[in-house]
């Protein structure tokens, strides 16, 4: 392509924004419009089948799935950007001072990295979660899970962070900066965090894909946000018990599931092969 | 199959090994009756009968060994390995009288030895007897008169102590071998004097009994037990539709799902509710303003519409409870009935104790302080606690009272409420066959038993105290119902719902009896139950 | 080379060091009581103890000795091979993993040569012809799995082969009564039960490797790197086989190494939902009941494997990537 001329978004790019924004969208205007049916018990009609006054069908209680479908976006999403946001909070200085520093601060970041990966999330999920420190204890519910995952999610940001940095740190741009005299902050600021931030926004909308997946986990197993509150996970869980009567209580939200996390991924793939061409080749 | 003699060279080999693979089959059974298959939840923690005991080693010892005396369906009290017994006049001394001619499944005799070894054994608390220990905490002394009689001395008169000799009796000669109970060689082939005898186990997965020929009282009907772990109940479900599974214990959407599946036609089923109660406890020991005053406690209750819960949700395998005391048991007053629903007294009664709507937000409040508290429930592997609290917490809202759930683990939920923290905890009480229940109303139970509300009643108070010292059962009798009906004047907890657990067995499956102790045990119980001859004869 | 090896090894055992003590104190740090476990009849025992008695029982499993202490202790076993005593049951803690270890890293196992099975074809096509029908559905299909959350498959996949077309079992290893059939007929029974959960470990694994095949046969075959090969007359085949899969091959070894830890903690979801006994499950329970040592025991074994494979992969990229070759981590 001639240099200059603009390029084209791919449809990677497009679509997945399309999906999280129509996503997004929903969470906040919809929400406030269904909120009193996703909570409304009528134990007439529970575990009724989608028909036309509940499109999606009733649960267990005879709410309405739809209605708590959606009402569980607004968590779920939330908590997935809050999660992905901690991630990068504590991931990308690590990965910074692995990549670039290198030596000891390196060695000692990747032992961490390796520690955090080892440990099952479980563990630390149920201490976080469990344990009862007197300003945990008042955050709400979904801020805890943010919490959590946010601190078990910063691996793959730092380790993707230290690779690139690694790789940046060789480059002829790096050495000619050294050879002016620049110190090595004015380095970093001025020129890697720069063509690094790329990888970092491609980072975190994968990131915010895997957070909302570990917080469905969660709530699968029965770690995550109170009843009666919706979220995804958990209307999951919910339909474990019904597996044989109510199909509906396992499809739709894990459709919704399925279509934030594609739209995330969606999203980081062509922000990749947007800003990065050469990388369309590496996985 | 028959396998075929020919020469070799005459078959290409993929025929063989079909063949072989056919000739490995196990051949079937040509027994007329076939092992009773039924499921766990989890294997035991310990197979010594006595030690690190949960619901599962209690099933296990029942049908392995016996006790002194065993509850019939009714919870009367039924002489086992005691034929009689007497007490002493002031109340202190018990002294039993076994039976002669019992034998342990390796030919030596039963003796009062064993029994005494029994009792010291789990009275050392790293045996860790959970289900037994408790019992025998007041026992001063307890000797072998002679081979076939014990004498047990107790420090206080209790008029229950019979139902701790329920307690399984296991072998002196054989456990007293072991330096460590829980891990040692009896630990993995107990033997014991009861109808069946320990065949195999498959450590994790699979327990199998036989029949005892040399059963005191002769050998019972079914050849034999397989026990298998299922933790999942669907996995047993659908091994009991199969024809896999004989004998199932329910959930309520279970029950409704065989009603409707072709397969589960064929099932016989019935219903008995286990000795337990569905409660939400009302923390009154002040540290909220909440729940000190009875009518406010009362009040939750009229809000919520038990019977209809029942009948939608819980598919009818459920009572609305009035109480702790079980209402087939002998001991529960029947002039109480259950608090109806009854939302306008809901009201009245909040407005009487000064919670009224005064900022029309839709909760009460009082002294600008609204009616808004936290009900704390445990994580669970049972979906239908948060579909309670979700249902109360809609109950409630409609009466102007504002209620959130606090879902916590299991053990974080245990500590919170064992030190008071907490506002209203909802759980489920196991209580035993004998009527006393100290441990939950006693206003010194609060630190060392389980009154984490903090209930204290002078009246009440009393009252336990002389039911434990009386032995006439007409006086007793008087006694417990002048409790019950006090402590439902009062409310300090509210007992919710009686669950049934509703048995699906193989319609072949004769003379199991429905209990509150459950079907497994009680007496006779598994030593009564039968293969129905199949029709035509065989 | 070797140094490094060495070097990287070590640093693997600083990492376990480092693991087992955060374990340790995350596991005391969450609330409650080993001893007082399960049910309500349990509590009434633990609390009509005296004093004295329940001081007994908590030294009998060093619970009254300070965190450290206890840490330490658990390290010097650990150095003679003892994993110590499980404090639900008390057998032997390597007992209760070894009977399912075998379970847990069978059917990852499968999984795994499952999807490298299906990867290679599926990527190799993909990127023999690039940028055709093919490449461009088999793209969107595999970027869909990759994006559907293994517990959500596992309910589907269920309801509709085991509910709805009852083709396969539910739950579980093996039918009732499956010990007794022939060797045949047992294969086929646990290849029924296991078919489900293999499926749902295998499909993520599948959407990332089958990618990856792609890329790297893109760039090592069809690449400019062997433009010059083929135009000396090379077959495109023959290149596809000798060298660009030689040359994949490095790197999808080293990314099962990535892609093996994933599958172990992804086993947790899927061991529950399908009820089979492995290493899952028996940590989520050990977690639940504050089994201490179980817990311990199955975070250094998963961790050891975890590591294996982390290290096998940076030794993978150090052989690979000689830009990378700086400053082993």
């Amino acid at each position: 392509m001639p240099p200059g001329s603009a390029r084209r978004l791919p449809a990677s790019l497009v679509s997945g924004a399309a999906v999280l924004l129509a996503l997004g969208l929903i969470a906040i205007v919809a929400t406030p419009l269904v909120r009193e049916d996703a909570y409304r018990v009528d134990l007439d009609s529970i575990l009724s089948s989608p028909d036309w006054s509940h499109p999606l069908g009733t649960d267990g209680l005879g709410r309405d799935l739809g209605a708590r479908v959606l009402c569980g976006a607004r968590i779920s999403l939330t908590v997935g950007l809050m999660a992905a946001g901690l991630s990068l909070l504590v991931g990308l200085p690590l990965g910074v001072i692995a990549g670039y520093c290198g030596g000891i601060a390196d060695r000692i970041v990747s032992r961490c990295v390796e520690a955090v990966l080892c440990i099952p999330s479980l563990v630390v999920a149920l201490a976080l979660l469990a344990a009862e420190p007197r300003w945990l204890g008042l955050l709400p519910d979904f801020l805890r899970i943010a919490l959590v995952l946010g601190v078990t999610g910063w691996t793959p940001v730092a380790r993707y962070l230290r690779a690139e940095f690694l790789r940046l740190g060789e480059s002829d741009l790096v050495v000619s900066a050294r050879a002016c005299g620049a110190g090595s902050p004015r380095i970093v600021a001025r020129h890697l965090l720069p063509s690094a931030l790329a990888p970092v926004l491609v980072t975190a909308a994968f990131t915010v894909g895997a957070s909302i997946l570990l917080e469905a986990a969660l709530s699968f197993i029965g770690l995550g946000v109170a009843p009666p509150t919706p979220t995804w996970g958990g209307l999951l869980s919910e339909a474990r018990y019904h597996v044989s009567r109510a199909w509906w209580l396992a499809l739709f939200p894990g459709l919704a599931l399925f279509l934030a996390v594609l739209g995330c991924n969606l999203f980081g793939e062509g922000m990749r092969d947007f800003l990065d061409p050469r990388s369309a080749r590496r996985p | 199959m028959r396998c075929s003699g020919r020469p070799l060279r005459l078959f290409p080999a993929w025929i063989l090994l079909v063949l072989a693979v056919a000739c490995s089959r196990a051949p079937e059974t040509a027994r007329a009756t076939r092992p009773l298959r039924a499921g766990l939840q989890s294997y035991p923690a310990s197979l010594s009968l006595i030690g690190n005991t949960d619901r599962n080693s209690e099933m296990i010892a029942a049908l392995i060994t016996e006790g002194l005396v065993a509850y019939d369906a009714r919870l009367g009290v039924q002489p086992r390995l005691a034929r009689s017994w007497d007490v002493s006049p002031d109340g202190l001394t018990w002294t039993f009288h076994l039976r002669d001619g019992v034998r342990w499944h390796d030919g030596a005799a039963v003796t009062a030895e064993d029994v005494v070894f029994t009792v010291e054994k789990v009275r050392d608390p790293t045996t860790q007897s959970r289900s037994y220990l408790s019992q025998f905490q007041d026992l001063v002394s307890i000797e072998a008169v002679d081979p076939l009689t014990v004498r047990a001395r107790y420090g206080t008169p209790y008029a229950d102590a019979l139902d701790s000799w329920t307690l399984p009796i296991i072998p002196r000669h054989r456990a007293g071998a072991d330096p460590d109970l829980l891990t040692g060689e009896f630990s993995r082939h107990p033997i014991g004097c009861g109808a069946f005898r320990l065949k195999s186990v498959d450590p994790g997965r699979e327990i199998v009994l036989e029949a005892n020929d040399g059963f005191w009282e002769g050998r019972p009907a079914l050849d034999g037990i397989v026990l298998r772990v299922l933790p999942e109940e669907r996995t047993a479900f659908e091994a009991l539709l199969l024809g896999d599974l004989d004998l199932m214990s329910v959930t309520a959407d279970l029950w409704r799902e065989a009603q409707v599946v072709p397969r589960a036609r064929r099932l016989a089923r019935f219903v008995t509710y286990p000795l337990s109660a569905w409660y939400i406890g009302w923390n009154q020991d002040g540290s909220n303003p909440f729940f000190l005053d009875p009518g406010v406690r009362r009040a939750m209750v009229l809000a919520l519409d038990r019977t209809r819960f029942v009948s939608r949700v819980l598919s009818d395998l459920a009572r609305p409870a009035v109480g702790t005391w079980h209402p087939d048991s002998i001991w529960f007053d029947s002039s109480l009935t259950p608090w109806p629903f009854d939302p306008a007294a809901a009201g009245t009664l909040l407005d009487e104790s000064g919670w009224r709507d005064s900022d029309g937000d839709g909760v009460r409040d009082r002294d600008g302080a609204p009616l808004s508290f936290q009900l704390m429930i445990a994580a669970s592997s049972q979906e239908m606690t948060g579909r309670i609290a979700a249902w109360v917490q809609e109950s409630l809202a409609k009466v102007g009272v504002r209620m959130t759930i606090e879902r916590l683990e299991w053990k974080a939920f245990q500590e919170r409420r064992s030190t008071h923290r907490f506002q209203a905890a909802m759980a489920s009480l196991h209580f035993t066959p004998i009527p006393d229940q100290f441990e939950l109303y006693h206003s010194t139970s609060r630190g060392r038993g389980l009154n984490y509300v903090g209930f204290r009643d002078e009246e009440v108070d009393r009252l336990l105290v002389e039911g434990r010292r009386t032995f006439d059962s007409r006086a007793r009798l008087e006694i417990y119902h002048r409790i019950q009906r006090r402590i439902h004047d009062l409310e300090p907890i509210s007992p919710l719902f009686h669950f049934a657990s509703p048995v699906l067995h193989d319609a072949r499956l004769e003379g199991l009896e429905p209990s509150p102790r459950g079907i497994w045990l009680i007496e006779p119980g598994p030593r009564r139950w039968r293969w129905a001859p199949p029709p035509g004869g065989d | 080379m070797i140094l490094g090896v060495c070097r990287r090894l070590a640093s693997g055992l600083v990492t376990l060091l480092l693991v087992s003590w955060l374990a340790f104190a995350l596991i005391h740090a969450a609330p409650g009581d080993p001893l007082t476990s399960g049910s309500s009849e349990d509590e009434r025992w633990f609390l009509t103890l005296t004093t004295e008695h329940q001081a007994e029982i908590r030294a009998l499993y060093h619970l009254d000795e300070p965190l450290h202490r206890r840490y330490a202790r658990w390290l010097q076993d650990v150095a003679r091979g003892d994993l110590g005593l499980s404090f639900h049951d008390r057998r032997p803690v390597r007992e209760k993993i070894g009977e399912r270890l075998g379970t847990t890293l069978g059917i990852n196992l499968v999984a795994l040569v499952l999807t490298g099975l299906l990867a290679l074809p599926a990527g190799g096509l993909a990127a023999w012809r690039s940028g055709g029908a093919w490449d461009r559905l088999s793209g969107a299909v595999v970027y869909a799995l990759y994006a559907i959350p293994a517990f959500w498959a596992a309910l589907l996949l269920q309801i509709v082969f085991s509910v709805k077309l009852q083709w396969l079992p539910l739950y579980g290893l093996i039918s009732d009564g499956g010990e007794r059939l022939g060797i045949l007929a047992r294969l086929v029974d646990r290849a029924a039960h296991l078919a489900l959960p293999v499926v749902c470990l295998s499909y993520g694994g599948l959407a990332y490797l089958s990618r990856f095949v792609r890329a790297s046969l893109l760039e090592n075959a069809f690449g400019e790197a062997s433009r010059s090969a083929r135009a000396r007359g090379v077959g495109v085949a023959r290149l596809l086989f000798r060298h660009g899969l030689r040359q994949a091959a490095l790197p999808m070894l080293t990314l099962a190494g990535f892609v093996f830890p994933a599958l172990m903690s992804g086993s947790v979801i899927v061991e529950t939902i399908f009820s089979i006994p492995g290493l899952g499950s028996l940590f989520t329970e050990a977690v639940l009941q504050r089994d201490v040592p179980v817990v311990m025991g199955l975070t250094l074994i998963t961790s050891v494997m975890t590591l294996v494979g982390v290290v096998a992969a940076d030794l993978g990229y150090l052989l690979a990537d000689p830009r990378v070759r700086r400053a082993p981590g």
